[in-house]
């Protein structure tokens, strides 16, 4: 009698990982500034969102929504970008936050990222920038 | 075609000069390359935002410079918006203007807000009629068949 030969399915299988789409939240208040920086990373193939001030973006976390990257604006009415990403933090959100700020102070920046950020970019955001960010995204 | 050839030709120029006398930046070229199938429209759009957010900025500006008794945060609050909008399409001489007001609205200086105030409304008086200048040659080009070159 004569058995086939066993094979371990898990070494045997390819696990084929399709590659999921970076998400994206954009937090900002501008309108002129939300569409730029939208269809710059929808042009990067990011799955983008946007959403108008703080307050709606730890909303959005609150009711479960998870982002791979968070692009905070500063200045935003009803909650601006430091107490938001306070927020996110302080609520146990791991996701990568980079500022987008007109600020461009050395000591305004730095204040910025003491609310928890990843990193820091003086707006307008380019083509430039964005790579470094994702690939820092990709890195991690 | 020589007739689109020659409008090309003219929009290439035209866009170079810009460049060279400091209206525009890379931000706008930037813009440009966003500007595909997808949103084919994209640079006017983005543009147009800019006009309605400056032409917004500028009244609110001059009626807050026109106040008995200044308040210098909501001026440079102005400037400070004004600053980003022109910064993110590139209307580099504006932004440098706006740079200026600003240290003027730190010194709670009014002659020199005002100063300020005439430059960057001649400054955005003078990148929006070049624009669409640019424009109206894209709109040409399209018009008689040939596509805009980059």
């Amino acid at each position: 009698m004569g058995f086939g030969k066993a094979t371990s399915s898990s070494k045997a299988m390819k696990i084929i990982e399709t590659e999921k789409k970076i998400s994206v939240l954009i937090v900002e208040d501008d309108p002129l500034i939300q569409k730029i920086h939208k269809v710059m990373m929808t042009k990067f193939g990011t799955e983008v969102q946007v959403v108008a001030n703080g307050k709606e973006a730890v909303d959005l976390y609150h009711s479960g929504a998870s982002f791979d990257l968070i692009l905070m604006d500063f200045e935003m009415p009803i909650m601006d970008g430091f107490e938001a990403t306070k927020e996110l933090r302080s609520m146990g959100v791991t996701s990568m936050i980079v500022g987008v700020t007109s600020r461009s102070q050395d000591s305004e920046i730095q204040a910025f990222m003491k609310s928890g950020l990843n990193a820091c970019y003086v707006k307008p955001l380019n083509a430039e920038k964005v790579t470094t960010v994702l690939n820092e995204l990709k890195n991690n | 075609m020589d007739g689109v050839v020659q409008l090309q030709r003219q929009l290439l120029d035209y866009t170079a000069l810009l460049f060279q006398e400091g209206f525009l930046n890379d931000q706008f070229t930037q813009l440009q390359q966003l500007q595909d199938e997808t949103n084919p429209d994209f640079v006017v759009e983005v543009v147009s935002l800019f006009f309605e957010d400056s032409e917004r900025l500028l009244n609110e500006l001059a009626n807050t410079l026109d106040q008995q008794s200044i308040d210098f945060r909501k001026v440079d609050s102005h400037v400070h918006q004004l600053k980003g909008s022109s910064s993110s399409i590139g209307a580099q001489r504006v932004q440098n203007v706006c740079i200026a007001f600003r240290n003027f609205c730190d010194a709670q200086n009014t002659e020199g807000c005002l100063k300020c105030l005439q430059q960057v409304k001649n400054e955005y008086s003078l990148v929006k009629n070049k624009l669409e200048t640019l424009f109206k040659l894209e709109q040409q080009i399209l018009a008689a068949g040939g596509s805009i070159p980059m």
